[in-house]
């Protein structure tokens, strides 16, 4: 073999090689990485030990970005600081940011700025109904306590219902749309709107890291630990279980039809669960559709706790001293009935 | 009554009747549901334990364990509801009308009937209770002489029925809350639910507890009673709980001279020097 051909052999196969590559980036990164972000975070070990001393990984799994809620939004379009590459540690991500992406039945630049509005009115906002620092502002929560990334999210094998795209369901969209894109983008959009991303069980449990934190609870003058509370309930019984089916917070703390970002104090009139309103929430088509108002009296965040519901408390405290009071005598005689039987005919004192 | 002897003698041994096969099956529906009930209902008192939901997934797990929990529990409010109408149908055929025909049956006779039922809690009952304790805690070697139904089995049946009237009532009212509340305030279903939930675990407790070693740990019956399954018990057991009723319905028998003393069932000599069986 001459060199000449050795070259030329050698050509083919890096060229081969190189079409295989680019056709491999082609199929995955259909995403926006238009500032090649990938090139260095698709690598499973990128991380670094941070200022603080944590170990932060900085890998992007494509394929699950790519089927997530922002696939279409560029990086730069959230990390708005970083303009060049290699870069320096990256800010804190700012929901509110506009992205590039265009809202289409208004045609501007998208952006969360409207869920801050809702939030501000809510009883999460950190200001009053006149502007001023709620109390101990700093413990409102915002954006990333309850949201966040589902590229973040640890993977759930256990799910029954498979997540990501029903491929038999992408057969009907393309009967109408051509572009597969476009297709995946708002096949994806939509359904994630259409369905609840999370079990009760989470939404508890993210609600909980705040509402059953005892210093907050204290701090806010709360009447309970309201995910605790819920706990108690067959719901939030049913919820630990998994049940996909029993409300969770936000279903009864949020008007039917409003953002979950609008829910407002049961002190406030226009709430879901203000005493005049709560009736209807128990009642609805979904949940116990021939409910009295009466039903809603039920004490959903009931605690065994003196203060807070008394006769609740004694009420318990009853069956305690019930169940002590029967069982510890029978369990008593058991014992001395085990004892006497190794000594049948031992007596103290005169035989009779 | 007649079709049951009071004395069976088997393989040279007697056995002396408690049950019959009705009051057997009813114990045995008992039994079945209550042990469903328990399973199905304490993982949820107890969601937060490790083992809840591996025995709640033995039931289908939260999609259909609360239906197999409901359906056992209307087949025990259902049985609840048949005892008291065979209660109220044995009282009436086999003590009012004989004591009506007879003429015997005074003011109050009917309701002293009832209150004197081998069931109905006594005097004796009080009495034998003091008599256990000074037994157990050495300070004689007598056993009470047991009638008919001791009061361990009172208290056997009672508790349950007790309970199945808690745990029955509270348990349809939260089945069935929508009804219930269009009169009841919903307040009332937090403290039902604390009554279902704690009384069943005393329930359970009890049962699992007390009556159980009665009927199958006691070194007396271990590994398992069989009154229960073939409504006679041995002459051994008969002895050793029901000593009055043994030597009752041996007289009654024409059987005097076969009668064993009492502490029999320990097997050692009696105070009157013969060997037990």
């Amino acid at each position: 073999m001459n060199l000449t051909r050795a070259k030329k052999i050698c050509f083919i196969f890096s060229l081969s090689f190189l079409i295989l590559i680019s056709d491999s980036v082609q199929k995955t990164s259909f995403a926006a990485d238009i500032g090649n972000c990938l090139l260095c975070h698709k690598y499973p070990g990128l991380s670094r030990v941070d200022e603080e001393g944590r170990m932060r990984l900085f890998f992007i799994n494509e394929s699950i970005y790519n089927n997530g809620v922002h696939a279409k939004v560029k990086c730069e379009g959230c990390h708005t600081d970083i303009t060049e590459i290699p870069h320096k540690a990256a800010k804190k991500v700012d929901c509110l940011v506009e992205c590039h992406i265009i809202e289409p039945t208004t045609e501007t630049k998208f952006s969360h700025k409207d869920v801050a509005t809702f939030i501000k009115t809510s009883v999460h906002g950190k200001v009053d109904k006149i502007g001023n620092d709620k109390k101990f502002s700093e413990d409102y929560p915002s954006c990333k306590d309850c949201h966040d990334e589902p590229l973040y999210r640890p993977l759930s094998f256990f799910k029954k219902v498979r997540p990501g795209i029903s491929e038999a369901s992408l057969g009907r969209c393309r009967v109408c749309h051509k572009k597969d894109d476009f297709i995946y983008q708002f096949y994806n959009h939509v359904t994630t709107r259409l369905h609840k991303s999370r079990n009760p069980l989470n939404i508890a449990e993210m609600c909980g890291r705040c509402h059953d934190d005892s210093s907050l609870v204290t701090r806010h003058g709360l009447s309970t630990k309201a995910v605790f509370s819920y706990g108690e309930t067959f719901h939030g019984k049913a919820a630990t279980f998994l049940d996909e089916r029993v409300p969770d917070c936000l279903d009864c703390h949020v008007n039917k039809g409003e953002s979950v970002h609008q829910m407002l104090s049961h002190k406030d009139p226009l709430s879901s669960i203000h005493e005049t309103n709560k009736g209807k929430v128990c009642a609805t088509i979904d949940c116990h559709p021939s409910a009295s108002p009466k039903l809603a009296n039920y004490g959903v965040h009931s605690e065994f706790n003196l203060t807070q519901s008394p006769a609740q408390y004694f009420f318990t405290f009853f069956f305690i001293v019930l169940t002590g009071g029967t069982l510890l005598p029978l369990m008593g005689i058991i014992f001395l009935d085990l004892v006497r039987r190794f000594f049948p005919h031992a007596t103290i004192g005169r035989r009779k | 009554m007649e079709k049951y002897p009071a004395i069976k003698i088997k393989d040279g041994q007697k056995y002396f009747y408690r049950f019959s096969l009705n009051q057997r099956i009813q114990h045995f529906i008992l039994a079945f549901t209550i042990v469903i009930l328990v399973l199905t209902g304490m993982p949820l008192k107890f969601n937060e334990a490790s083992w809840a939901p591996y025995l709640y997934s033995l039931f289908g797990g939260i999609q259909y364990a609360p239906t197999v929990h409901k359906v056992n529990g209307a087949i025990l409010v259902g049985l609840f509801f048949y005892h008291i109408f065979y209660l109220i149908y044995v009282i009436r055929k086999y003590y009012i009308e004989p004591a009506k025909k007879k003429g015997a049956l005074k003011k109050f006779g009917a309701l002293k009937i009832v209150l004197t039922q081998k069931m109905a809690p006594n005097l004796k009952d009080a009495y034998d209770i003091r008599d256990l304790m000074k037994y157990l805690l050495f300070l004689t070697a007598k056993r009470p002489d047991g009638d008919e139904m001791t009061w361990k089995e009172k208290f056997d049946y009672w508790a349950p029925f007790w309970g199945m009237v808690v745990i029955g009532a509270s348990g349809v009212i939260l089945w069935n809350k929508e009804l219930f509340t269009q009169i009841l305030p919903g307040g009332v279903l937090n403290f039902l639910l604390i009554a279902h939930s704690d009384e069943a675990l005393l329930a359970a407790l009890f049962l699992f507890i007390w009556h159980w070693y009665n009927v199958h740990f006691s070194i007396s019956v271990f590994p398992m009673g069989t009154v229960f399954l073939t409504g006679y018990l041995s002459e051994e057991l008969m002895v050793e709980e029901h000593y009055q009723h043994y030597v009752d319905v041996m007289k009654k028998a024409g059987l005097e001279h076969e009668i064993l003393p009492p502490h029999g069932a320990h097997g050692h000599e009696s105070p009157e020097g013969g060997a037990s069986s």
